[in-house]
């Protein structure tokens, strides 16, 4: 008993012994394959399966989860127990099932989960990196199929497919090191070869940087080092518990202006993504979420729970991360906004990713992070590179004022973002 | 059926509890389950490796299939690997002061209640604690006939607090994490702590970036010794090319006297009593007096690298063994506090930290301190925030001037791989000659 006969039996067994009941079911099974001395070192398999119970009785909410099917009521007690102890909340309770209309795509058909096209995807990449005089130093391919599915005991019972196709490869030359990725739901979005290219040509242009003075410089923030310095500061800024508990910058500035107005940022669950879903993790219907448009704050994400306590009502934003219980998160968040400003233009400092950017303050907005792969940037192109530095600042401020956003945008993570360039910004030479 | 050189299979069963109280609210207290098990066959190439949940390792019928399935994946690899003979044993895990099962999740949740409540000082708004245990039973066996078992027990917590004022909104964070028993009593004062940096940062002035003499307290220099040497050493990333420290074996990369050790038989919090391919631990030294003297190990790395100890295999339960540092430090030296500071001169003075990373392939790295303090004439004098620190591995230990006496670890978790594991750092008191100082200051 491992399916929904297995979540049946739950539901109905606790719902005798609380108001109510949801169960959150994932199984899953990945292949990958990890590239050593630039040949194919270890091929894995994995099969996972995990069942997550929650219980709501008199307002207090009770979590359990478990990867072993057979300790189901050990699982169910553990949930019961912790409810006792939880806080009393006002609480609404769970969704009823609704008629989901809308469609959205996370699951592609044609991608098989087998080792073989694993190691064909490593042939791709390493074929991409030849190109480069580089030696690779590390990446791999990854394919994974999963079946998530969430039921509660008023009615909700859905299921869904996810795929994941997703690729990585590190090159060296000398002390000039390239990293780049791609995943997506979809294995033919996936262009292994051109992956591979882009780290090696990293690693073998970024050679004999040149040192830059300490000062004020334009920068332009490739997609990912802008998707790296904003993961971690923005997106815990929109979380509505966040806003509640008063650790979000951006609480109290709901109508405001708080970015420059050529930005909008909106989460949009129905957009082919990795993060792309009708219902969330708790079984509430998504929809599309506007949070800044033209660079005025219009809301926050909520789940059931901190919807239910402060009255706001969720808006579908709930999502899972391992056996812990489901909180306040983005399916597909653009970072998105006019083009007519092009960020190459005038001479600026590129970069291309950075390093320690988890260190940044997730409050205030302040970081300072070493710089990864950094070019002066001439009409466009990227014409020297430089050798090392920090780059110092706050998100919040910088989004308030930017030059300009490019058109290079990119699925990084959940977040699909473009280049941003960024005038008058502090960096520290060595 | 493929050629299987080699196989092993490690299993880890536990409980996870947790406690997240936020702002007075009990959010939730409760516990999970896992049963996590990784099979490895060593083909006539390279690994091949499963991944599965809730396998009876008794079973031989069982075992026998798992095997036959890796052995498949491993006939796809290409890169031909050795392992090398290494020592084994397994040494005692530290007895409990109080064990953690015996305390139910209603005190826990109480005892965690106080540390959080302790943390709402006069200019905080908003405190958050969150209590972890874990619980591993492992058991381990291997195709040359080793087997073993044990249990460990992690408990600790972490305390967060914020203060605002006119816009402006600061923390103050603190944790403390053991493998020798529960971990939350008479806590209070860590929440205190908590509590107090985070007001006194709403006064903190933004230091200016730039290269300067810098004082790092034993927490951040902890942080320091992983990032900028512990990260470089580890053997995978030495055999792929991949650290800027391969093939210096023998050099001189730091001042005299300098010793730095990773040491997974410790009983800090990276402590482990095997590692995770059934090698005994032991003490290594990675730099003695200045000069880079081992790698860290497993099996594959020390056959085809050399120079060095292995036991330094570890793995997040359901992942395979990757090379990792336990329990990492620099070895005190002779430097009294004072007197660093007073050989600091004009600098800066960093505190606690926000966490770093490495790219040991370009050899470069960078930290967060939580706070620090302008060092002017040998005295601290105006508290700043959000600064950091980045160098470069080759040169940045030569500029270590001074070693001070007053060693201490600090837990933490460190990631690698997509994989998270215990661990602990530390250091004496450091003064640091020419560091790269970044802030927003003017």
């Amino acid at each position: 008993m491992k399916g929904e006969d297995l979540i049946e039996r739950v539901l109905r067994e606790g719902e005798r012994r609380a108001d109510e009941v949801e169960v959150f079911y994932a199984r899953g099974e990945s292949v990958s394959t990890e590239i050593k001395k630039g040949i194919i070192g270890t091929a894995e398999e994995s099969e996972a399966w995990s069942m997550a119970v929650r219980t709501v009785r008199d307002g207090r909410i009770g979590f359990s989860a478990t990867s072993d099917p057979d300790r189901w009521k050990e699982c169910l007690d553990a949930a019961l127990a912790s409810g006792r102890l939880a806080t009393s909340q006002q609480w609404g309770g769970f969704p009823r099932p609704a008629n989901l209309t809308s469609t959205a795509s996370s699951s592609d058909g044609d991608l098989i989960v087998a080792v073989e096209d694993a190691a064909g995807m490593v042939a791709d990449l390493l074929s991409g990196a030849a190109e480069h005089p580089v030696e690779v130093v590390g990446g791999g391919a990854n394919l994974a199929r999963s079946y998530l599915m969430v039921a509660n005991t008023s009615g909700v019972l859905y299921g869904m497919d996810r795929t994941v196709a997703a690729v990585s490869l590190e090159a060296i030359r000398e002390q000039s090191t390239g990293y780049e990725f791609d995943a997506s739901p979809f294995r033919a979005d996936i262009d292994a070869r051109s992956v591979g290219e882009q780290a090696a040509s990293l690693a073998a242009r970024s050679l004999s940087g040149r040192d830059i003075a300490t000062g004020r410089y334009d920068v332009v923030l490739s997609p990912v080092a802008a998707a790296s310095i904003l993961g971690h500061v923005l997106l815990p800024a929109l979380s509505g518990r966040n806003v509640k508990a008063g650790r979000s910058f951006l609480a109290d500035k709901i109508g405001e202006q708080v970015f420059d107005e050529s930005l909008s940022v909106y989460d949009d669950p129905f957009a082919p993504g990795l993060g792309s879903t009708v219902w969330d993790a708790e079984g509430v219907p998504t929809r599309r979420l506007v949070f800044v448009e033209q660079g005025v704050l219009g809301r926050f994400a909520y789940d059931l729970k901190t919807g239910y306590r402060y009255g706001e009502g969720s808006t579908g934003s709930a999502v899972r991360s391992g056996g812990e219980p489901p909180g306040i998160g983005v399916h597909n968040l653009f970072i998105d906004g006019p083009r007519a400003k092009e960020p190459g233009d005038e001479r600026a400092v590129w970069i291309h990713d950075v390093v320690g950017a988890h260190t940044a303050n997730p409050f205030s907005g302040d970081f300072s992070v070493e710089i990864s792969n950094p070019f002066w940037m001439e009409g466009g192109d990227l014409v020297e590179p430089i050798r090392t530095a920090m780059l110092s600042g706050n998100v919040f401020e910088m989004l308030a004022g930017i030059g300009g956003l490019g058109k290079d945008t990119r699925r990084v993570g959940r977040l699909t973002i473009p280049s941003i360039r960024l005038n008058n910004q502090q960096i520290i030479g060595k | 059926m493929a050629e299987v050189r080699y196989y092993d299979i490690r299993c880890v069963r536990g409980e996870i509890t947790l406690v997240d109280i936020d702002n007075g609210v009990i959010e939730s207290a409760g516990t999970s389950f896992f049963d996590k098990a990784v099979i490895r066959v060593l083909g006539s190439k390279g690994w091949g490796i499963l991944t599965r949940d809730h396998v009876d390792i008794d079973s031989k019928r069982e075992l026998n299939a798992l095997i036959e399935a890796a052995a498949r994946l491993a006939a796809v690899t290409q890169d031909r690997l050795d392992l090398a003979d290494a020592p084994r044993g397994v040494l005692p895990v530290p007895p409990l002061g109080e064990d953690p099962r015996d305390i139910d999740l209603e005190e826990k949740t109480r005892l965690l209640a106080g540390v959080e409540e302790a943390a709402r000082v006069a200019g905080v708004g908003n405190t958050r604690a969150r209590y972890t245990e874990g619980i591993d039973s492992v058991r381990f066996l291997d195709s040359s006939g080793n087997e073993y078992s044990y249990e460990a027990v992690r408990s600790g917590f972490s305390v967060l607090a914020i203060a605002s004022r006119n816009g402006v909104m600061q923390m103050g964070s603190e944790r403390d994490h053991i493998t020798t028993g529960f971990n939350l009593r008479n806590k209070q004062i860590l929440g205190r702590k908590a509590g107090e940096v985070a007001v006194s940062l709403l006064d903190a002035k933004l230091p200016k970036g730039g290269t300067k003499r810098a004082v790092l307290d034993p927490e951040l220099a902890g942080v320091f010794t992983h990032e900028a040497v512990g990260h470089a050493s580890e053997g995978d990333l030495v055999r792929e090319g991949a650290s800027v420290l391969g093939g210096r074996i023998g050099e001189r990369i730091g001042c005299e006297g300098l010793v730095i050790v990773d040491d997974p038989s410790l009983h800090e919090f990276g402590f482990i009593p095997v590692d995770a391919e059934g090698v005994a631990v032991q003490r290594t030294e990675i730099i003695r007096d200045g000069i880079l003297s081992s790698y860290l190990h497993n099996r594959e790395t020390l056959a085809a690298v050399g120079n060095g100890v292995p036991g330094h295999a570890r793995s997040e339960h359901g992942a395979p063994p990757i090379v990792r540092m336990s329990n990492t430090f620099i070895e005190n030296g002779d430097a009294a506090y004072d007197e660093i500071l007073s050989e600091c001169r004009d600098g800066i003075l960093l505190i606690g930290s926000r966490g770093g990373q490495v790219d040991p392939g370009r050899g470069v790295f960078q930290f967060n301190a939580e706070y620090g303090y302008l060092v002017e004439g040998g005295e601290t004098t105006d508290m700043v925030r959000d600064v950091s620190l980045s160098g470069e591995i080759l040169s940045t230990l030569h500029n270590i001037a001074l070693v001070g006496n007053d060693r201490k670890m600090s837990p933490g978790y460190c990631g690698k791989g997509g994989q998270s594991v215990p661990v602990s750092d530390g250091a004496p008191h450091l003064l640091l000659e020419n560091a790269t100082i970044g802030g927003r200051g003017g």
